[in-house]
């Protein structure tokens, strides 16, 4: 849970804090929720509106993932070679620039797993949207990528 | 762009693995198509190492120190609304103290029209109100018992479920583990205040509620371990 916060609001700290605003309105709607196999999108639905809410009250797209990498806090995989390592890097980067819904999307479909049944439930939208903006988001993804220092590629979506 | 350009980007936008399957042929020959599935590719490949992990030694301190200031504020709640200033009475003033006289009197006659029905009972010293209109602390060891047979009946599915929510390898089973962490936590918390006043039926009912959305948890995740 943490992990899509700090990918949707760009630092740690703000994750946290949407976490903690997550969990208290869990806490308090506990005995509403009911169905099992929907828990996790149950949850996973007040963590993106918790982070939601705080974009709304920052007004502002994160300027881009923070460097917090470099304070040993977070504990990423390793990466094999060091372009991996850029790729990594310059992904994040473009992954910050995305629209909130294609990030939201993106975020639970290619890095926490969901299926786009389950990312309809969460984000509460059609699941043929789901899948056009993953697409979408994918397309930008590339095109921005595309255009990072030192590569050859020249195609345009 | 023609016709096997389009029937890619269908295929990717549905994200149907058969279908661009189909068209990896087209695209070894088509520049835009195999640029496009190559990024696409490591996209999908680079995107799993965005999970971030990291301790957060604070976060749950923190939010357990905000149930706990939650759990207080609501129940100091009713305390602040006797509190809240009252408009003052536009009546005159001895109407209250007619109306008090009137409340003496209608219970003196009542008092003296029933008093075979209270037996040898004291009030305000002469005879007084039967002992089980209250909690008393027979009824409240009863309540303890029944209470302490139903936490154990929680406690034993827990120990069940213990070794599930252990190995929780799932999304599912990890948000049921952090919810029972949450219900323990508020357990902790109301038990703590009813130990300082045992005879608060409010803060005890809310307890049970929480038992009560615990087992439901436990059950679902017993319900998974046999499904």
């Amino acid at each position: 849970m943490k992990s899509i916060a700090r990918n949707l609001l760009g630092n740690a700290a703000d994750a946290e804090d949407a976490v903690q605003e997550a969990f208290l309105k869990i806490y308090r709607n506990a005995a509403t929720f009911r169905g099992g196999a929907a828990f996790s999108t149950w949850i996973y639905r007040v963590v993106v509106n918790a982070c939601y809410d705080a974009l709304r009250r920052r007004k502002t797209r994160p300027a881009g993932p923070s460097l917090e990498t470099e304070d040993g806090r977070e504990l990423a995989l390793p990466a094999r070679t060091p372009s991996d390592h850029l790729l990594r890097l310059a992904l994040e980067k473009s992954v910050a620039r995305l629209a909130p819904k294609h990030r939201a999307v993106f975020l639970l479909f290619e890095v926490e797993g969901f299926t786009h049944g389950e990312i309809a439930r969460i984000l509460w939208i059609p699941e043929g949207t789901s899948k056009t903006f993953l697409f979408d988001a994918k397309k930008k993804l590339q095109r921005w990528l595309a255009t990072r220092p030192g590569t050859r590629r020249t195609v345009s979506p | 762009m023609i016709g096997e350009c389009r029937r890619l980007d269908a295929a990717l936008e549905a994200g149907d693995a058969a279908a661009i399957e189909t068209v990896r042929a087209h695209a070894q020959e088509c520049v835009r198509c195999g640029e496009r599935l190559r990024a696409f590719d490591e996209i999908a490949a680079a995107a799993p190492h965005l999970k971030k992990s990291w301790e957060s030694p604070e976060l749950w301190p923190r939010i357990r120190e905000s149930l706990v200031k939650e759990s207080f504020a609501a129940s100091a709640a009713p305390v602040e609304h006797e509190r809240s200033p009252r408009i003052a009475p536009t009546w005159p003033a001895w109407i209250p103290i007619a109306a008090i006289a009137t409340l003496f009197v209608v219970s003196f006659v009542g008092l003296q029209v029933f008093r075979p029905a209270l037996g040898d009972r004291q009030i305000f010293g002469v005879r007084s109100f039967p002992k089980d209109a209250l909690m008393t602390d027979a009824a409240l060891q009863d309540v303890e018992k029944s209470e302490r047979e139903y936490v154990r009946s929680i406690e034993n599915l827990a120990r069940v479920a213990e070794p599930r929510l252990s190995a929780a390898d799932t999304p599912l089973l990890l948000s049921y583990r952090e919810k029972l962490l949450l219900l323990d936590s508020a357990i902790a918390e109301l038990s703590g205040q009813i130990e300082q006043n045992r005879y608060n039926t409010h803060l005890r009912r809310q307890l049970l509620g929480i038992y009560a959305e615990k087992q439901q948890t436990l059950r679902e995740v017993m319900k998974g371990a046999t499904s």
